[in-house]
């Protein structure tokens, strides 16, 4: 297959559509879960299909370093390129690599301005026409009031979109009793776009509980493949 | 001289610079008495002690800059190996890496895990070489060894362990808890150098016990004893322990972490101890050489003495007394008056004169056995050949050494500045086999070629410095290749049958791109022919033939790299053909097949490392991306940014210059050679357009 096929046939494409055509710039969504089920791999499955499309990406973690990073792009390039059997994929992957830059913040207590400082150098003068922002490991417990509207502002403010993570110790009870998961609360108003991934009998299974104005669980026919990591129609 | 092999100890010492390796060094020879007064690196007109270590590393050059220095701590024997600081000629730090055991990451305990220690690390990681660390200036304010010891868990993913308890921290440092033997740790006496050992003062114990339950933990990972005993809630013996933290250890998979002060004489006879017991003798490392004979097929060497001898020659240095070579023996005994032989020169030769170096004298000796360090005097060769019995053909290293990435031409001042640099440059090449010289045919002019643009000018500030040759240089090259990028059968055939003796061959196959491999090898022959359509006399011819054409690309005649050049059919004719015949056919052949397997211009693609204050991170972000850059990632900490870049090397040209007056000079980069990649579809225009402009200008 070549690229552009594999864009079309991507399983985020049925995502897309699930949420009324994408989250679109000038938004903000979330994939919520426990701890290590997969969050970051689902993460980089929307930030390649970006790449795929030829669309530039910078992808922000609090991790300490950089190259684990790499390698979750380099395990999900590989595992999607060997499973659509994508034509000159090396070819296809220095030049998504071109498209990706990563910018590691892994100072305890980074204040969001200082974050969005640091993307908005990136984007003026190194990465040019980025169109999403990838923001894994961001601690939602400790965000001050306004922190999420001054991503959601430069969300507007540069017509990017941009997914977070938001992480829990437990597989349950992190959700009220409409799906929403605690710790986004007091800031759905500036969320466009909630996901959940569950542990259900050993399949990842996705959930959409924000869909831009809807609030309401909706289970998705999508679920998180074990083996690949990657986003897959269940 | 120790007898006995176990009783013995390689070990670098390797730190970022000013975390205090010039103190610590200056105190490991106090305490081992090799000196007998510590000389203080602050001078009494209170200048900055950056400035003054630094100064002091220059004057006490002989010591610490020798190639290897000799101390004994106890019973053991400790060759402390120099280890090149910067970054730049990796084939020369590799070297010394080659010979050490072990090692001792000195960390500074308030910047903790900096990015020289983070190269340090990948490189000792790179020759499996176990390490201890050590937390230097514990009495500096902020001082903080357990977020050393943290980092060195995250930013270098080693398994780091305190293996003490600081008694006062900052100024208010004291001594240390051993939590091996659970006991406290004083520095009496001038210069530190009594050690009093006492009980645990009553407001540690808990954290000491607390620490210990750590440790144990941590340990207990590589002894089934010790985790018995703890799981029974024995006592544990004290040798049980230092058994499981050696075995970790020497497998790479912990890190005990000493903690200190140099410059205030605390904690370093306790690290001297940890060397002793925790690293490795020459006989723990399993050493292994590339059998020559059997296409560099991998052999282990034992460390031991009965077998023929093996050895490694590390540095050379032209000292007072000529030249020294100085060795590493992997195998068997090296005895004044034997004979060796040079695997690389393929030449034997006597041992001389044979000493041991120590700090600033040299002993003579009659020989020296495996594991040991050496130096021979006024051997012809260069440094990384190895040197083996006769009967053998091993070599230590593999015989490849990187290409050049770049060149200038370097022009004498005057007559006697040339007769220097001759000199100079003959002996930089055989220090350092990836700087190269050769004279250009054309212009007549001698081209030096290295791996970076700093690595070409710190030759030239030594060639000014050390030879006094003054030289004037021209502009940087880069040093670009071509390869193919698809496949292309080949039908040529070579024909000259007019009058006198005639020319005639044809040659078939195809041609495939051949990924370059770790070995680095490019090229590739495979004969197919079958019915001796082309003669067996007449297929090196061939092979000859391809290596030829490769040695100049059609695009802009830059060397072809990559290509595996496989023949299945030909024609001869009795009379007519001749080795020159097929030559010229399979160089038609190669040049008919290349340029219909789409070829392509290849730079040398650097890796790039920007550190600076964040607050210039637009800047050098922008840098980057000027010139045809790639970011990789970058990595924010404190104030502090780094940035990761692959970027051409063809535009790194003046960076440094652009880098400080847009960083107002706070910010650094350092770059090494990463790979090949192929130049963008513009800039291989314009590089075709030259090359073309040049031959058309050299034709008229």
């Amino acid at each position: 297959m070549v690229k552009k096929e594999i864009t079309e046939k991507s399983p985020l494409r049925k995502l897309e559509s699930a949420v009324q055509g994408g989250l679109g710039a000038g938004n903000i969504g979330v994939i919520a879960s426990k701890k290590g089920i997969g969050k970051t791999a689902a993460l980089v499955h929307i930030a390649t299909d970006k790449l795929m499309q030829d669309k530039h990406v910078i992808h922000v973690s609090y991790s300490n370093r950089v190259d684990h990073i790499i390698s979750w792009y380099e395990d999900i390039f590989s595992e999607i390129s060997k499973k659509r059997d994508l034509a000159d994929a090396m070819d296809v992957h220095d030049e998504l690599i071109r498209n990706r830059v990563i910018m590691n913040f892994n100072q305890s207590g980074v204040t969001v301005d200082h974050v969005l400082a640091g993307v908005k150098a990136m984007m003026e003068a190194g990465q040019k026409g980025t169109d999403a922002i990838i923001i894994d490991g961001f601690d939602f417990t400790k965000a001050a009031d306004g922190d999420i509207s001054s991503f959601k502002k430069f969300a507007g403010d540069n017509k990017v979109e941009i997914w977070f993570s938001d992480s829990y110790i437990r597989n349950e009870g992190y959700q009220d009793e409409q799906g929403i998961p605690v710790n986004l609360k007091p800031f759905l108003e500036d969320l466009s776009v909630v996901l959940t991934l569950k542990n259900e009998e050993g399949f990842m299974m996705m959930t959409l509980i924000k869909d831009h104005e809807k609030v309401h669980a909706e289970k998705l026919s999508l679920k998180l493949d074990i083996d690949t990591l990657l986003i897959a129609e269940a | 001289m120790v007898d006995d092999i176990t009783k013995m100890r390689n070990i670098g010492i390797s730190a970022h610079i000013d975390s205090g390796k010039t103190t610590l060094t200056e105190r490991i020879l106090f305490y081992c008495q090799k000196i007998h007064a510590i000389h203080e690196v602050r001078g009494k007109d209170g200048v900055g002690a950056t400035m003054d270590s630094m100064e002091l590393e220059r004057e006490r050059g002989i010591t610490i800059a020798s190639a290897a220095t000799n101390v004994t701590w106890k019973d053991t024997d400790i060759n402390i190996i120099d280890t090149p600081g910067h970054v730049d000629f990796t084939i020369e730090v590799e070297r010394a890496l080659r010979v050490l055991d072990g090692a001792v990451l000195v960390l500074c305990s308030v910047g903790g895990v900096q990015s020289q220690s983070i190269t340090v690390d990948r490189q000792l990681k790179r020759y499996n070489v176990p390490r201890i660390a050590f937390v230097n200036k514990s009495d500096r304010t902020g001082a903080n060894p357990y977020k050393v010891c943290d980092q060195l868990k995250e930013k270098l993913n080693l398994n780091s362990c305190m293996m003490q308890v600081p008694i006062g921290l900052e100024e208010k440092l004291e001594g240390m808890v051993d939590l091996v033997t659970m006991k406290a740790m004083y520095f009496d006496g001038n210069d530190g150098e009594t050690l009093r050992i006492e009980e645990i003062p009553a407001h540690l114990v808990d954290e000491a016990n607390e620490r210990r339950e750590i440790m144990l933990d941590t340990v207990s990972m590589f002894s089934d004893d010790l985790m018995e005993k703890m799981m029974e809630g024995d006592d544990i013996p004290e040798e049980m322990i230092n058994e499981a933290i050696r075995k970790g250890t020497l497998s790479l998979e912990l890190c005990p972490v000493y903690l200190g002060s140099a410059y205030k004489n605390k904690g370093i006879q306790p690290l001297l101890d940890a060397v002793l017991k925790y690293l490795p003798c020459p006989t723990d490392v399993e050493n292994r050489a590339l059998d020559l004979d059997k296409d560099e097929e991998e052999v282990v060497l034992p460390s031991d003495p009965t077998k023929p001898t093996v050895a490694l020659a590390f540095k050379l240095e032209d000292g007072q007394y000529g030249q020294l070579t100085y060795i590493r023996i992997y195998q068997g005994i090296l005895k004044k008056g034997t004979d060796l032989y040079n695997v690389r020169m393929k030449r034997k030769f006597k041992v001389g004169r044979l000493v041991r170096m120590h700090s600033n004298t040299m002993e003579d000796i009659n020989e020296a056995r495996c594991g040991d360090i050496v130096a021979l005097f006024g051997i012809d060769c260069a440094s990384g050949d190895t040197f083996c019995d006769p009967s053998l053909n091993l070599s230590m290293t593999s015989m490849y050494v990187p290409n050049a990435v770049i060149s200038l031409s370097i022009t004498p001042k005057d007559k006697s500045a040339s007769d220097k640099m001759a000199k100079a440059l003959n002996r930089f090449t055989k220090e350092d086999p990836t700087f190269r010289t050769h004279v250009d045919p054309e212009s007549n002019e001698t081209i030096i070629s290295g791996m970076g643009e700093l690595h070409l000018e710190v030759y030239i500030e030594r060639m000014k410095r050390e030879y006094k040759a003054e030289v004037e240089t021209g502009a940087p090259r880069v040093a670009y290749r071509e390869a193919i990028s698809s496949s292309a059968d080949f039908n040529y055939t070579h024909k000259k049958q007019t009058g006198g003796s005639g020319q005639y061959g044809r040659v078939a196959g195809f041609m495939e791109v051949l990924e370059v491999g770790e070995d680095g090898k490019d090229y590739e022959f495979v004969d197919m022919i079958k019915g001796g359509s082309i003669p067996n006399e007449y297929i090196p011819s061939c092979d000859k033939g391809f290596q030829e054409a490769m040695k100049k690309g059609s695009l802009i005649g830059a060397p072809v790299v990559g290509v595996k050049m496989t023949i299945n059919d030909g024609q001869y004719h009795t009379v007519d053909s001749s080795d020159q015949a097929f030559q010229t056919a399979a160089l038609g052949a190669f040049r008919e097949a290349y340029n219909k397997a789409k070829p392509v211009i290849l730079e040398p693609i650097m890796k790039v490392s920007v550190e600076g204050p964040s607050e210039f991170q637009g800047n050098i972000f922008g840098s980057i991306n000027q010139r045809r850059g790639m970011i990789i990632g970058s990595t924010e900490e404190g104030n502090n940014c780094v940035v990761d870049a692959e970027v051409p090397l063809s535009e790194m040209f003046g960076y440094s210059t652009v880098l400080r007056s847009s960083t107002q000079g706070k910010a650094e980069f350092t770059m090494e050679f990463a790979k090949y990649g192929k130049v963008p579809q513009g800039v291989s225009e314009e590089l075709i357009k030259a090359y073309q402009e040049e031959r058309k200008a050299a034709n008229k």
